[in-house]
């Protein structure tokens, strides 16, 4: 089936990265708008009100996936969206992919509604925990899965031999993939997602199951992508990673979007903290007026400091030196997103004490 | 296109299966058992051989349906392998399509090389006469497994394999005796004949494609037969196939 053309205005073909197999095109009927088409008029996705309620079987009690949720990705950009189990991260994704159908709002995709199949024919999809056909080889697979996204017979067989051997399964071209490590099935799944050239990849949990080296991969070929020009929308557990690719997060907690912002903002509009290590093993107390700021905290041969407002430093600094303790440095610390995602989390958590979240 | 992509996944992955491969093995070995029990038929034993083997083309298949059929896309749901193809641009009922189509080929691919298996044997008995019969009858033995395949997919879409494997056996069996049905229902009152007469009406006619007699006294069957069978499935899985899309259309995968 031929995907159905879009109104949209796309710009030139992206540069292709130096590293990008040769047969990563736009499939037919839908040219690439590349990194310049960040400022394109129409966006990656466009979520208003987007709500999912699941009914149970046989109680018929409904409980509610995702609350309304507007959202915007913007062409080109890395975007993280993050949230503890059950957050409704993955409820969104299978929306947006066709995997489960919205019980009220609207969604579009690349400016084309996603209740159209055509829709699809842009978007690479990795599903979290990604499962296969046993008795296919990674090639096999591949170029169905290709040929299935639109691309053509040869192309798609020169695709899925060049995408396996970028992901560093190439050698293993022949073997079924029953054979597979778990490790070698998230990179195959990468693959899929990526094999047919698409403008929006949206991943679930991509770097799940993945060890430090598998993990610095997916790094490398989500940054590749987005050289590309292509959109990245992903979920993750894993923070540092977020932290290290994304240019704007999303926070959801209990089906609600609790945030949306760059990873510069987020960590930026957070309270700074001091920290001042000073010797250890020194027995001191520290003034009652100082106490309420500061958090003591003993390693090994060091104490930490822990001062909450730092435009008292001055005063702690003299308590220390009237008290002769030595102190071996004093530096600004801003907290890491991991830790601003568990105080939101935390934040939420109190807020819905009492107060279940509405059917 | 799209479909013909599913099916060819299709046909790959159950001709790689052990099942099948191990369902093949057991219809060659059944044709033999067939023949050496031939003596016992006093003097019928051509006639019991190829009875017997057609017999089991059906049974076997049937087996195939039971086994893999009733699973092919619940299966697919649970393994969530399923994510991988209708998060593309591939239309639900088309994804149906394929499956059936895949295994429907499977089937008759098994059915052909039963078929062939039992003309051999004949050729090797001196009976190479009876190769048109057998080619009918293997012929209307796939369209009745594509008939009941198409069963086990819309089963197999919307419920358990378990329960997919009893309502596909269900109809099998009420499609076997869909003549006696009509003729309980003439013989019931008022509401219990209209049921009666509305579950014949449902359950697919398949003595239909049954000409295994036939072809055990080497005869042939009309063109206009076999014309009206190949008809009369190709609507059954289309009805079938569509009221499953429709269904399918409309579900969730978590």
């Amino acid at each position: 089936m031929t995907p159905e053309p879009t109104n949209e205005k796309t710009t030139s073909p992206a540069p292709h990265s130096l590293t990008a197999p040769d047969s990563e095109r736009p499939i037919a009927g839908h040219p690439r708008s590349g990194r310049s088409g960040a400022t394109g008029r129409v966006p990656a996705v466009s979520i208003v009100g987007l709500t999912k309620n699941y009914r149970h079987p046989w109680t018929r009690k409904i409980s509610r996936g995702l609350e309304p949720l507007d959202l915007e990705v913007h062409r080109g950009e890395v975007f993280g969206y993050l949230g503890p189990n059950g957050a409704g991260k993955t409820t969104t994704l299978k929306i947006l992919t066709g995997l489960l159908k919205p019980t009220a709002g609207t969604a579009m995709i690349l400016g084309e509604p996603i209740e159209r199949v055509s829709s699809r024919a842009r978007i690479g999809f990795l599903p979290e925990q990604p499962y296969f056909y046993d008795s296919l080889t990674g090639v096999e697979y591949l170029e169905f899965v290709a040929r299935l996204s639109g691309m053509p017979g040869r192309e798609a067989t020169k695709a899925a031999r060049e995408w396996l051997s970028k992901v560093g399964l190439g050698d293993r071209e022949r073997q079924v993939l029953r054979k597979y490590s778990k490790g070698m099935l998230q990179r195959l799944g990468l693959a899929a997602a990526m094999v047919h050239g698409p403008e929006l990849l949206i991943l679930d949990e991509p770097m799940s199951g993945l060890d430090p080296f598998g993990r610095r991969d997916v790094r490398d070929l989500i940054l590749e992508q987005r050289e590309r020009g292509t959109t990245v929308l992903f979920s993750s557990h894993i923070l540092p990673d977020v932290e290290a690719l994304c240019d704007r997060v999303a926070i959801l907690l209990e089906g609600r979007l609790e945030r949306v912002a760059t990873v510069g903002d987020l960590i930026d509009g957070s309270a700074p903290v001091v920290e001042v290590r000073v010797e250890g093993g020194r027995v001191f107390e520290i003034p009652a007026k100082l106490a309420p700021v500061v958090e003591r905290s003993d390693t090994g041969g060091s104490t930490g400091l822990r001062l909450r407002e730092p435009e008292r430093l001055q005063e702690l600094l003299a308590w220390l030196l009237a008290e002769r303790i030595a102190v071996h440095g004093v530096t600004p610390v801003r907290p890491s997103l991991e830790q601003l995602f568990m105080a939101a989390a935390e934040k939420s958590a109190f807020h819905a004490q009492g107060v279940r979240r509405p059917a | 296109m799209m479909a013909l992509l599913v099916a060819r996944n299709t046909f790959r992955e159950v001709v790689r299966d052990r099942v099948l491969m191990g369902l093949v093995i057991g219809g060659l070995v059944l044709l033999l058992v067939t023949r050496l029990a031939s003596p016992l038929a006093m003097g019928e034993g051509l006639r019991l051989t190829v009875d017997l083997g057609l017999s089991s083309i059906s049974w076997l298949g049937l087996l195939v349906v039971l086994t893999v059929g009733t699973a092919l896309v619940s299966k697919e749901i649970d393994r969530k392998t399923i994510f991988n193809l209708l998060s593309r641009p591939l239309p639900r009922p088309l994804y149906l399509i394929g499956k059936w189509l895949g295994l429907t080929v499977a089937l008759a691919t098994v059915a052909a090389i039963l078929g062939t298996a039992l003309w051999l044997m004949l050729v090797v008995l001196g009976h190479a006469a009876y190769a048109g019969s057998i080619a009918q009858a293997v012929f209307l033995a796939s369209l009745e497994l594509a008939v009941i395949n198409s069963l086990a997919v819309m089963f197999s879409a919307l419920s358990t394999p378990l329960l997919s494997a009893l309502y596909t056996l269900g109809f099998f069996l009420g499609g076997q005796w869909c003549a006696d049905l009509r003729h309980l229902a003439s013989h019931c009152p008022g509401s219990l004949r209209t049921l009666l007469e509305g579950a014949a009406n449902v359950m697919p006619n398949l003595p239909l494609f049954n000409m295994r007699t036939l072809a055990a006294s080497g005869e042939l069957t009309t063109w206009t037969h076999l014309a009206i069978a190949s008809v009369y499935a190709l609507l059954y899985c289309g009805c079938v196939l569509s009221l499953a899309s429709a269904a399918f259309e409309s579900r969730d995968f978590k």
